[in-house]
Parts: structure tokens; sequence; C-alpha cells
């Protein structure tokens, strides 16, 4: 081999160089189809009505309750009630609790801790519920 | 003798020629390929309408009043109520801006926990004779809460109020 | 060798690219509706003044138009909010796309709200196609509340026998304080800053002086502002007649607020919220309203101070009305 024959290669590394552009640009396009089936799961993964839902009840409870003791076994059973039926029907472990009652700028308010966990989304918050007239 | 210098050569042309044979059949035979993400959407219109119904019909329209929801559940499988429940309930999700949307079906189901302080489910509304089921069925639910009284609902303590989760199985025929 | 075989077998990839936006848009269309549902938009409480009292010249400050009442009020929709979002003479194709919809291709739009009982009917965008992205919002409307002083309050509104004084003023008072109260649900609050009073005086034969035959109406002669103790001023000239503003209207004819004319069975204020909220008031302010009419001799024997409040005597709030959203994106 005096002289290698360099002809063709230039052809060659052209040809590898749009192979793997190729398969660059292939790969983009092939993820992108996964793209739209995660924004539907999402959004029906979240589970923004249950939360809503819940802080509904326990805003309810609290304006039933509020002024109740905790030893009651009227409050201490409907609290179970959530808490026991979450667990059953929703897969949702649920706590919460009422505190005493403060005065906000004249206005009689609860504060409430809410926690929520259904094994993929946890919330957890603390408000404070102005009572409803009844 | 055989001169195998022009191998690479013909190996190119014929994986290219094989390349754009294969894209021009793909680009000529173009069907909607099928992504795996179109099946959650139905679902997720449907959740999102029986969810907003049930939080309606527990909306009152004025302040104070009793919510429709809780009127229905109070009279529990007694006297129908759980019928009229899913009657309101369908009646709500078929409204539009047009004619309504007649294709829904739903099922009305209660879960509650017993006096011994287990949690039993029962059917509110009567069984419809055209489920089969094996609809593809979204679950939305709601939480009531119930005042003291005999509510016809099987083994619960009718002495103290209780916190109920109403179940509805809305599917599109 | 090898990676012409992997691009051969990833080609079927390259047109999924063509079909995806096909996804697109059904997941915005659920964008669209639950901003329009469920966010009271931007500026929106506890910024004041709400989107929806923006006018031509400050449209650009809206940042996002939500129709919800408040953001712990899903689902009901205040009515002042929904007059604006679907006035497309206001509105253009660009602001719907930029404040509603979101997002970088210009899509086309259809959204229509319906109401059950057929009061509201309001479309916006274009005719829909065959296929398109779609979802359906149920929700409710708050509409504003109404104060209703027909001829049942007379007891309550006449002057005691012996006043002999040549003006008479019927006020109506809005205690700030008692009406923004954290208590009451958003749904059902009054709200004068974001939401119009409305005062209607019907059956005002039944006020007039009945001890002379000839007196078949009253002169009202101005309707003026007053906060806590001292009066402030209207802060336009008292003769503009802007139904923005505000209308007053004397048996059904329209009038300035100093219309020195006489009425005979009704007298309808309706205040609406961009001149409220270019009073100086606050949460404990107390703004009257203060109906001034003067004969002489007096014609009608009207007098005190109504309360514009939550008793159900005074005003009336009406029900939410049921009524669905449709959003269509393609």
């Amino acid at each position: 081999m005096a002289c290698m024959n360099e002809d063709g290669q230039w052809i060659v590394l052209m040809g590898l160089l749009v192979a793997v552009g190729l398969f660059f640009l292939a790969l983009i396009i092939n993820q992108s189809a996964l793209v739209g089936q995660t924004t539907a799961e999402g959004v029906l993964e979240f589970p923004k009505n249950d939360i809503r839902d819940l802080r509904k009840a326990v805003f309810d409870y609290t304006d039933k309750f509020g002024m109740v003791p905790d030893t009651d076994e009227t409050k201490k059973n409907v609290q179970e009630d959530i808490i026991a039926i979450s667990l059953e029907r929703k897969n949702a472990v649920v706590s919460f609790s009422v505190g005493q009652r403060v005065s906000i700028s004249g206005q009689q308010a609860y504060p409430v801790e809410i926690h929520y966990n259904n094994g993929v989304t946890e919330y957890d918050e603390t408000v404070y519920h102005y009572r409803a007239y009844e | 003798m055989v001169n195998d210098s022009g191998q690479l050569y013909t190996m190119e042309g014929i994986a290219a020629g094989l390349v754009m044979l294969l894209t021009a059949y793909l680009i000529l035979s173009t069907t909607s390929i099928y992504t795996p993400g179109d099946t959650h959407i139905p679902d997720m219109q449907l959740e999102q309408l029986g969810s907003d119904v049930l939080a309606m019909m527990d909306t009152p329209d004025r302040e104070g009043e009793e919510s429709q929801l809780v009127g229905f559940v109070k009279n529990g499988t007694g006297t129908c109520g759980g019928d009229e429940l899913r009657d309101e309930f369908l009646d709500n999700c078929k409204m539009r801006s047009d004619d309504p949307d007649e294709n829904l079906r739903a099922q009305v189901y209660l879960s509650y926990r017993r006096s011994d302080g287990s949690v039993n489910t029962t059917p509110l509304s009567s069984v419809d004779p055209e489920f089969t089921g094996r609809e593809n069925a979204v679950r939305v639910t709601h939480w009531v809460h119930l005042p003291p009284g005999s509510h016809s609902i099987p083994n619960i303590d009718t002495s103290r109020p209780h916190a109920v989760l109403v179940e509805v199985l809305l599917w599109r025929v | 060798m090898v990676a012409l075989i992997a691009v051969a077998s990833m080609v079927p990839g390259l047109l999924a690219g063509l079909q995806s936006s096909g996804i697109d848009y059904d997941a915005v269309a659920y964008r669209t509706g639950v901003i329009l549902t469920e966010d009271p938009g931007w500026p929106g409480w506890p910024v004041y003044p709400p989107w929806e009292m923006k006018d031509q010249y400050h449209k650009d400050e809206i940042e996002r138009m939500g129709l919800a009442v408040s953001n712990e009020t899903p689902n009901i929709l205040l009515s002042t909010k929904i007059e604006k979002f679907f006035n497309d003479t206001f509105f253009t194709t660009d602001d719907y796309r930029s404040k509603a919809i979101f997002g970088e291709i210009p899509y086309s739009y259809n959204i229509t709200l319906r109401s059950l009982d057929g009061r509201y009917n309001h479309k916006v965008g274009q005719e829909t196609p065959e296929g398109y992205g779609y979802i359906r919002r149920v929700v409710k409307i708050k509409e504003p509340s109404v104060a209703v002083i027909d001829g049942s309050l007379k007891e309550r509104y006449t002057i005691s026998p012996g006043d002999n004084s040549t003006t008479r003023t019927f006020t109506v008072r809005l205690d700030f304080s008692r009406l923004l109260n954290a208590s009451i649900d958003p749904a059902y609050r009054i709200d004068p800053l974001t939401e119009p009073v409305n005062i209607t005086i019907t059956n005002f034969s039944e006020y007039l002086n009945k001890t002379d035959e000839t007196v078949k109406n009253a002169t009202l002669k101005s309707v003026t502002f007053r906060r806590g103790s001292s009066s402030i001023r209207f802060p336009f000239p008292y003769d503009t007649e802007n139904p923005d503003l505000y209308t007053l209207s004397l048996d059904g004819n329209p009038y300035d607020l100093k219309p020195e004319a006489p009425v005979e069975s009704n007298i309808s204020l309706v205040l609406k919220p961009p001149a409220t909220s270019l009073f100086p008031l606050d949460q404990n302010s107390i703004l009257d309203i203060r109906f001034t009419f003067e004969n002489d001799p007096p014609h009608t024997n009207i007098t005190g101070i109504h309360y514009y409040d939550y008793n159900p005597k005074n005003v009336t709030r009406p029900a939410l009305k049921p009524a669905v959203l449709e959003v269509a994106i393609w």
C-alpha cells in the first residue's frame, strides 16, 4: 500500500453525518407523541375536585362543630366518617383539625388544618375559616 | 481478480435507496397514528362535567337554604330519592347550548359508615336495565352532611349527623 | 449501517409530528374552561379595580379574564364579568387569544354561555368546524341585588305629623363594614364596589300627600351622595348622563342626577361599579344616597333611611341561575 486510495472518504463522512442527524431528529419527533399522553393523564391524576370537595366538607364540619369541644362523641364520629370513607372509597389518607376561635379584625375565625395524601399527591393547608352565619 | 473496492458504494446505494422507498411509501400512505393520549381526554371531560354538576347541585340558590343534593339524599332509598337524584344529575349533564346531549347514563351510590363503624356502599338509584358493567365509566363523588333522622338508609345510626359520600358513575352510550 | 437501520425504524415517528397538534385542542379548551369558570381574573380580588372595570385606555392592564366571583367560589360566575367578557365590540380576537386562551398558536375559538332559563345566551368567536377540542362546564350565575321600596313600606317611611319643612329627603344607606362581611360566602355577598346597586321605588303614589286631591306627583329635585356625615361630590358634572356610570329613570324616562322633574309612580336608580369606585370609599365607609323632593307645599311625605343590607325585607338577592359554558378550540 504505497498510497491509500482516499477517494470517496468525503462521501462516506457526509453519509455518516446525515445518518446521525436523522437519528437525532427522529428521536425527538418520536418522543413528542408522549407529550399529548401526559397532558390529559396529568389532568385526570391531579385530584383537584377531590381536594376542593374535602375542603368544603371540612369547612361545613367547622361551621357545625367549631364551638363544640373536641371530646364530644358526635363531633368525633363525623370526623371519623370523613377519614374512614376517604380511606375506603377515595384511597386517600385524610386528617384535619379545628383550633380555638380567634378574632381577626373584628370577625370570628377558626384556624383549620387539613392534610390529604392519595399516594401521588400530597396536600397540606392551614387556613382561617370565617364561620358562616346560621 | 475480483476488485472489492466498490462494495461500500454499492451498500450505500442500496441502503439509500431503501430509505427513500420506505419514506416515500409512508408519506403516501399517511394514516393517523393513534397516540396513547386520546383515550384519556373523553374521560377527563366527563369527569370534570360530573364533578361540576354535583358541586352545583350542592350549592343552594339562596343563602341559608338547604341544597338540592342534601334533599335528595335525605329521601334516600325509600321514596325514590335516588332516582330523582339520578334524573336531576343527568338533566344537568345533558344541558348544552343547542340540543341536549342525550347519550349519557348514570348510576348513584352512597357510602356511609354503619353503626358498627365499617364503611358500606349501597346503590341509591334503581339499576339501569342497559347497564352491562363494561362501560367506560368515570366515578365522581361529593361529600354531603346528613342531619340526624331516619333516611331509609340501612344500618345507619339515626341519632347523629353523618358525613356521607355520594358517588355517581357516569358513562356515555 | 446500524445507524441507518435505527433511522429506518424511527421513520414512522417522523409522521407522528404532523398529527400531534390535534391533541392540543382539548387540553387548550380545558385550560380556557378552567380560567373562565374558576378564576376571577387578574387584576382581580384583592387588587382593585378588577379587570371588568378597565376602560378602553387601560385595556392593556388586563392580564387574564376570568368570570368567577372569587377564587374561593369556583363555578359561580359574576354577571358583570360576563357582560364585559362577551362584549366583542370592546375586545378584539387578539384580546381573547392573549387574555383567555393563551398559547403561541393563534387558535380559533367559540365560547358560548347559556343559562337554563334563556336569559343569558352569549356567544363569542367563529363558527365551529367539523372537529374541534371541547369542554363543557356547568356553572351558576350571581346577579346583582335590588332594593325594592314599594307601597307596603309606607308605614316606615312617612314623616311624623307636624313636620312642616318643604323638602323631603329619603336616604338609602350602604354600610360597607356590614356588607363586606367575611362570614358571608362570596357567592351571596353584596359588594357595591364590583356589582351595581339597584334602588327601585315603586307605587310612589302611596307616598304622595293624599290630603290634597290635586296632587298627582312630586318633584324629585336631585340625587346626592354623602359619606358618613359629609356630602361628597359626584366626580362628574351632575348633568352627565352616562349609562356606564349610572341610570336614573323616573316613570320610565331617563334623567340626570338633577332631574327637577315630576315623578308619579316609580323611580329607579342603578349605580354602576365604575361610579362607586370613583368615590373615596374604603371597607368601613358608609355611603348615603339621598333623594331630595321639593315642592311648595310638599307633595310627598316620604322620609327615613332604608338600609341596603342582608335583611331580605330590605334587599332582594336573586337566586343563583344555573347555566352551561362551552369552549371550542380548533
